[in-house]
């Protein structure tokens, strides 16, 4: 285990040197951080044109919003390699080379890529954290920041798990994957709704199936007394768990099936 | 030029086909396509009948005029995604360019029906099963997240012209973005930034007329409304006839600019080529 780690540090260490040996590197940052202000412009505009819905000011969504986009934001940036797994390593065959070391395969798929200019929306995101629980005067307690840490670590693992079911999936399908997306860019996107008024199904979906309002609305939730049981606020990391657990199963069920392609 | 035209068309035709072959890619695309449109209607029904400061009809566009333009804007948005053609640059990268300066075609009229080509199955494929998609939910009963109907006849017109001068813009747009990406070192990074700029003030984020008041005229004389935008506003009628020509007009006009633009870089560029790798 400890080994493995070592391993995927030095992995990071790796890509980081060799991304910032392009004169541009920079400008690739600027672009993510562009995208990511533009992301939330709808949210914005419409809360700036409508006001608030009900007791929802742009603050609450806002919080909950840049909590989803921030757990998304670290496992794209710490496991990129399975988000690039099924383009990169199962249409070309690289996947066999990987299976004759005698290291884990996890560490090793999600250590092959690692891109510096995916860590913007990790900054900014923690900055729209801290700025909306500063604008809601909720104090900066020892629970709150526990709540929120674990958020963003049951988060992590929550996408990260998406990234691996659909490397998993990949075996079996090898293309035709588009609607991963629904899991990945779009769930975060399904926060900008005030929970109230959204269809009981989506939320469903997004609570018991890929529990992304676990990871981003019930923390929000409890650090700011919205009427959730405090207790579901801790949820995250549990569900986060859960739900990598899952997508490893798939996961290895797709490594046994692999069968080669490429040279 | 004629020998161009010809060629062009050709190569329009090959890459249509061949496009067409990925079926299953197409319905995955395009049930993520109307999962997005369904989200973006939801929260446009939420705040309008829930917002704190609501008002029936803004800058001429009322809730069922909104989910329809949030529909063609997951339609319009397959003429927009990639901001270079990825087989241009396959090319630009490897060198490739070096054999298709040898070609007796003009490079720029060739290269765009290339791109033009590849744009157009997305487009009829993946957005047709999404237009679709909106309008089963408005036949079976949810019109009030479904895709209506055109406003009038005459609208519905304009608006099949409209989509036909998105389409050149698009491809006269991306076509721009190419030129200048032939002699470029930087890498993809700024071309990337000019194409998602391009999708924000087409309106594909938010309905133009949603914006702040003060930026509405702005943001109609600007280029990337002729993506969406003004097809959008002559199909749900939230233009008047005359001023709709006009905008017809100005999608023109930005065609012509951006072709001549393009031609003009690319020519420029041309004279000072790399050609890469062997």
């Amino acid at each position: 285990m400890f080994k493995d780690l070592k391993l995927y540090c030095k992995y990071i260490k790796m890509h980081i040197l060799s991304g910032l040996e392009y004169k541009g590197w920079w400008m690739m940052c600027i672009q993510t951080i562009f995208i990511v202000i533009t992301d939330p412009i709808a949210a914005v505009l419409m809360f700036s044109r409508f006001g608030g819905v009900g007791v929802w000011t742009m603050e609450r969504i806002l919080l909950i919003y840049s909590l989803a986009v921030t757990s998304f934001g670290l496992a794209e940036s710490f496991c990129r390699g399975f988000d690039y797994f099924p383009w990169k390593m199962i249409q070309s065959g690289d996947f066999d080379r990987l299976l004759l070391r005698p290291r884990s395969l996890f560490i090793q798929v999600a250590g092959s890529y690692f891109h510096i200019h995916r860590l913007p929306r990790v900054l900014t995101g923690i900055c729209v954290i801290i700025w909306a629980v500063y604008r809601l005067h909720i104090p900066f307690s020892i629970l709150n920041l526990t709540i929120l840490l674990l958020a963003l670590i049951g988060g992590f693992l929550t996408y990260t798990g998406v990234f691996v079911m659909t490397s998993g999936i990949a075996f079996f399908t090898v293309k035709g994957l588009d609607w991963i997306y629904i899991f990945t860019n779009a769930s975060y996107n399904v926060t900008r709704c005030p929970i109230d008024y959204l269809p009981k199904i989506l939320w469903g979906v997004f609570t018991f199936f890929m529990p992304m309002f676990v990871i981003s609305y019930y923390p929000a939730a409890a650090i700011c007394g919205w009427g959730e049981p405090l207790i579901t606020g801790f949820l995250a990391l549990p569900a986060g768990i859960a739900f990598l657990g899952f997508s490893l199963i798939i996961w290895r069920i797709g490594v046994r099936h692999y069968k080669s392609t490429g040279s | 030029m004629r020998r161009t035209l010809k060629a062009g068309l050709s190569l329009f035709r090959i890459r249509a086909i061949e496009g067409l072959q990925y079926r299953l890619a197409a319905l995955s695309g395009a049930t993520v396509s109307t999962f997005w449109a369904l989200i973006e209607a939801v929260i446009l029904v939420v705040f309008f009948k829930y917002g704190n400061n609501t008002a029936g009809s803004i800058n001429g566009l009322n809730l069922s005029q909104g989910v329809s333009y949030i529909w063609l804007g997951e339609l319009m948005v397959m003429l927009q995604i990639p901001g270079i053609d990825g087989d241009l640059m396959v090319k630009i990268t490897s060198g490739d360019i070096g054999i298709e300066l040898c070609r007796p075609l003009d490079l720029y009229w060739h290269w765009f029906s290339r791109s033009a080509a590849g744009k157009v199955n997305a487009f009829i494929i993946r957005g047709g099963m999404v237009i679709a998609c909106g309008s089963a939910l408005t036949l079976f009963g949810a019109d009030h997240i479904g895709f209506g109907l055109p406003h009038s006849p005459v609208n519905f017109g304009l608006f099949l012209i409209s989509v036909f001068s998105a389409f050149l813009f698009s491809t006269a747009y991306s076509m721009f973005v190419t030129a200048i990406r032939v002699g470029v070192a930087w890498g993809d990074g700024p071309m990337y930034l000019i194409t998602v700029a391009g999708t924000v003030l087409s309106g594909g984020y938010l309905p133009l007329q949603l914006w702040p008041d003060s930026m509405q005229t702005f943001l109609r004389i600007q280029p990337f409304a002729s993506y969406l935008d003004t097809p959008a506003r002559l199909y749900i009628g939230s233009v008047t006839l005359k001023n709709g020509l006009l905008m017809l007009l100005l999608q023109v006009a930005w065609i012509a600019a951006f072709v001549f633009f393009g031609r003009m870089i690319m020519k420029h560029k041309l004279k000072a080529v790399v050609v890469q790798g062997g």
